[in-house]
């Protein structure tokens, strides 16, 4: 069915003329993983100004269209995207609530570490603002650029909480809400007032007008438009979260502080996802049903943990996964080395029980998710953006290495001979 | 006061036993509306919890035997015979999703129910230290432990809190973070040693102050009723603790051992009117009935030890009477282990978790097994200012309970389930921690799986493998472990198919 809707197009691209088929590129793969429609053997990609415009099992290519024939040796999927980092800033936060601050602020596109990590398979990063409490907002960059405005695609994509079981952290969270309140408030207050000041100026407009109308002198003719209160950090960025122009990423660190974070908002609701760091007696599985039933993003690495004093391993991901969350996965920390690692970490855990295909789509599509770019990013798919990792096998098996990376439907890996 | 409490609890269970109680769940055939298709899932009311079939050790020292427990929302509502259980024993046939009402039902048969222990004081037991409401690790490793050692409430900075555990339900429930902290700042710690003479000549001005403000506040309370334009009198000068615990607010607690403090502290107490609850008090069998007089309340390990002080002629040092002479001279004596927190390491059974072994030497020493029991559960509690609430079974109370495998004093015995406010949070045999060691015999408690009506047990037959000798049946009926279980019961239902077809 994709091959037939496919040759109109082509034909008509080859009407069009050479000229222009000099952007599209075929690329010819022994398997897809298109993550969202699962395995394709033997697939054709064809792509055109940084996007993905077709995918399919071998698809006729028309003439004139630069072919890059890797089949059957290559496997490709989608760029990894590492949606919770730190990868090339180094600055130091505070412990207060900064809604407002924006990780983009701190973005240094000179550090060499981008290219590092981009070269081992990763298109896309999140990045996060430092410190606990609220830190503010992340930043979606593409790990390339001379400039920020270069690499920046996307900025506020998550406001980042830090959840604790604490008293300071629950009314941090609290608080935040009720500014908003206080605003709104305040802002209902101001436009009435407006309002009525407009309205007794129109009356007072019309009395005149009766009276003397022939006389047009010092009366203005319109009255000053309203003008809203100016909302502090707090009210904006929690009023935008509970409008859902801005999403939250709720870090917390076992069951307890997930509950008490459960308990802080009451019943607000807003977009949210979670962070969990993996450690080693992390005992969230007394949770996995309810945070599974709620169909809850939870965004840890890849890594093994232990039943709580005893050696008994636990895999966390697998049985939040089993239990109905979104799995995201992320490097195991924020070094060149870790993101090297990463396909490989997954591997094992997979080895260990997380389903493959859950542990591919938490590494690209779930992801992109939680950086609110799940219709851009994350999967082999028409109109995505072209962001490429090419295996020379299972991509989650040991000893398979990458050949190339494409960002953006330019390889950034060393010259691919076609 | 407590046979009172239980004279009324069973009086209340003999009147109501018979009849059905009179705040069941709501009548289901009125939620029975005529259009099925968009029927909304009922919304659960209640919660029930039922403990059957258990020595149930109910408040005032009685013991009712095979006796059903109800409690309703986390508050005892039967104790006795012929309780019948919503879910049980009427809208048994109401189908699941028209109930109102959920019903957990805990078979106690051959096991004893204690009211849940209460420590007195305790450390790390809900993994925070203060602020319980926002701290609280519900979770918390040792808070499993600690409801496997009995305790359900704990003394915990100046507050009590309920060692509430997180359970999964389903329907699912809210966990309530409000519902962990019993009371705040239940008492005031002075000091009185023979050591710092400054010390007590302080804390008799203090008192001494307090005391005549007191007296003129009082009048001023009595003369304000006349003249209302009176002033209440300025408290400069005065300590508002130790004001606190002359009007009875709050208790006062020492830490006192030596006989001439404790007689020092019985005098002040009775000089300013006041019970004051020593702790340690080691040397309080030598001074046992002058305690008793001044009202005194006791916190005392039975099994610390105190070498007598050889300079002096009187008697002295520790002695293992100690909690039974002091019982004897009417004071309220609660017993606390060596350590409030849970020790994994050194000397095992002198920390929080072995609470009632430490009773138990009490108990060696002369102490009443009733008074012993008493001295961790509703002694505790009320010296704590919760004994409404927690500390013994009886109606009106919370539930918070343990199920004992035999006496709860006796070194051998194991918690096999904890309750806490109509919740079971703790079952030894899912827990890692004492699982293995003499777990239940399941296969001899349970009762062979029934068949329903409609049911063939032809067909099941049919599905398993029906070319079995008879040996091998033998040895499945024979294991009641638990992975043989199920094995036994399809056995036992093949074994009536054959019996069928012989006929």
């Amino acid at each position: 069915m994709i091959s037939k809707s496919l040759l109109p197009f082509l034909c008509l691209l080859a009407v069009a003329g050479p000229a222009q088929a000099a952007d599209i590129l075929a690329i010819k793969v022994g398997r897809a993983e298109t993550i969202s429609h699962g395995t394709i053997e033997h697939a054709v990609i064809l792509v055109e100004d940084g996007r993905i415009v077709m995918v399919g099992e071998d698809l006729p290519i028309e003439r004139g269209i630069e072919v890059l024939d890797r089949d059957p040796e290559w496997t490709v999927m989608p760029g990894l995207v590492n949606c919770y980092s730190r990868v090339g800033l180094d600055s130091k936060g505070g412990n207060d609530s900064r809604p407002m601050q924006m990780a983009s602020g701190e973005l240094y596109p000179a550090s060499e570490d981008f290219a590092k990590v981009l070269e081992a398979g990763v298109t896309t990063l999140g990045l996060y603002p430092p410190g606990n409490g609220i830190p503010g907002q992340s930043v979606v960059v593409r790990p390339s650029g001379e400039t920020a405005g270069e690499m920046i695609l996307a900025d506020g994509a998550y406001l980042k909480v830090l959840a604790r079981s604490s008293a300071s952290s629950k009314k941090m969270i609290r608080k935040g809400f009720e500014k908003a309140d206080d605003y709104t408030e305040k802002e209902q207050k101001a436009r009435e007032k407006w309002e009525k000041a407009k309205e007794k100026w129109e009356k007072d407009k019309k009395k005149k007008d009766d009276k003397e109308e022939e006389e047009d002198g010092d009366q203005k003719k319109t009255f000053d438009p309203y003008v809203a209160p100016e909302p502090d950090d707090q009210a904006t960025a929690f009023q935008a979260l509970r409008d859902g122009e801005l999403r939250a990423l709720i870090s917390i660190s076992d069951s307890a502080s997930y509950l008490h974070f459960l308990d802080a908002i009451d019943d607000e609701e807003f977009t949210w996802d979670l962070r969990v760091p993996v450690t080693r007696e992390l005992n969230l599985f007394h949770l996995a049903g309810k945070i599974g039933e709620a169909g809850r993003r939870v965004v840890m690495e890849p890594t093994m943990s232990l039943h709580p004093a005893t050696m008994r391993q636990r895999n966390l991901p697998a049985e939040l996964a089993t239990a109905g969350a979104k799995l995201v996965l992320i490097p195991r920390s924020d070094s060149v080395e870790s993101h090297e690692a990463w396909l490989r970490h997954t591997g094992e855990l997979v080895a260990l029980g997380l389903p493959r295909e859950v542990a591919l789509r938490a590494m690209t599509l779930e992801a992109a998710e939680v950086l609110g770019m799940g219709e851009t990013l994350g999967s082999v798919d028409e109109g995505k953006a072209a962001n490429l990792v090419f295996f020379d096998g299972d991509p989650l098996e040991p000893g398979t290495n990458i050949e190339a990376v494409m960002l953006d439907g330019r390889f950034v890996t060393e010259e691919v001979d076609r | 006061m407590s046979t009172h409490e239980t004279l009324f609890a069973t009086l209340a269970v003999t009147l109501l036993g018979s009849v059905a109680p009179a705040d069941p769940a709501q009548p289901w055939t009125a939620d029975d509306e005529p259009e099925e298709s968009e029927k909304a899932p009922v919304e659960i009311e209640d919660y029930y919890f039922a403990v059957t079939g258990g020595d149930v050790h109910a408040a005032g020292g009685e013991v009712l035997r095979g006796a059903t427990l109800l409690a309703k929302n986390g508050k005892i509502t039967h104790i006795g015979y012929d309780v019948e259980i919503p879910g049980v024993d009427y809208f048994a046939d109401m189908p699941q999703e028209d109930r109102n009402f959920v019903t957990e039902t805990l078979d106690a048969t051959g096991l004893r129910v204690y009211p849940g222990l209460v420590a007195i004081s305790s450390s790390g037991l809900m993994g925070a230290s203060g602020d319980f409401a926002d701290t609280a690790d519900p979770f918390h490793q040792n808070l499993v432990l600690a409801l496997g050692g009995g305790i359900t409430s704990t003394g915990a900075s100046r507050g009590v809190v309920k060692l509430k555990r997180y359970v999964e339900h389903d329907p699912p429930r809210d966990y309530d973070f409000g519902g962990i902290v019993l009371g705040e700042s239940t008492y005031v710690s002075l000091s009185w040693s023979g050591r710092s003479p400054s010390g007590k000549a302080s804390l008799r001005e203090k008192l001494t102050a307090a005391a005549d403000y007191l007296r003129v506040y009082r009048q001023w309370e009595a003369d304000v009723k006349k003249d209302k334009e009176l002033e209440e009198p300025r408290k400069t000068g005065v300590d508002s603790s130790i004001l606190a615990i002359l009007k009875g607010e709050v208790r006062a607690r020492f830490g006192a051992d030596d006989r001439d403090d404790l007689l020092g502290i019985a005098r002040l107490a009775q000089e300013f009117g006041f019970r004051p609850v020593i702790k340690g008090c080691r040397e309080g069998w030598t001074v046992a009935d002058e305690l008793g007089r001044a009202g005194a309340s006791a916190i005392i390990t039975p099994r610390s030890r105190r070498d007598k002080n050889e300079d002096l002629v009187r008697e002295g040092g520790s002695s293992i009477e100690n909690a039974a002479l002091l019982h004897a001279a009417g004071i309220p004596i609660v017993i606390e282990p060596q350590s409030g927190g849970v020790n994994l390491s050194g000397i095992v059974g002198r920390d929080i978790l072995h609470l009632p072994v430490e009773a138990a030497f009490a108990v060696r020493g002369g102490l009443s097994e009733a008074a012993a029991l008493d001295a961790i559960t509703i002694e505790p509690a009320r010296m704590m200012g919760i004994g409404h609430r927690v500390g013994s079974l009886a109606v009106g109370k919370d539930c918070d309970l343990i199920v004992t495998d035999g006496d709860v004093l006796h070194y051998q015995t194991f918690v096999q389930y904890a309750v806490v406010d109509g919740e079971l949070v703790y079952d030894k045999e899912k827990e890692l921690f004492y699982a293995h060691i003499r777990p239940r015999a399941q296969g001899e408690v349970a009762p062979p799986e029934k068949l329903d009506a409609g049911e063939n047990p032809e067909e099941q037959e049919d599905e398993g493998d029906g070319g079995e000798d008879p040996g091998e049946e033998g040895e499945g009926e024979d294991s009641g472990d638990d992975g043989g279980d199920e094995e036994a019961d399809e056995e036992e239902e093949g074994d009536e198919a054959e019996g069928d077809g012989g006929a």
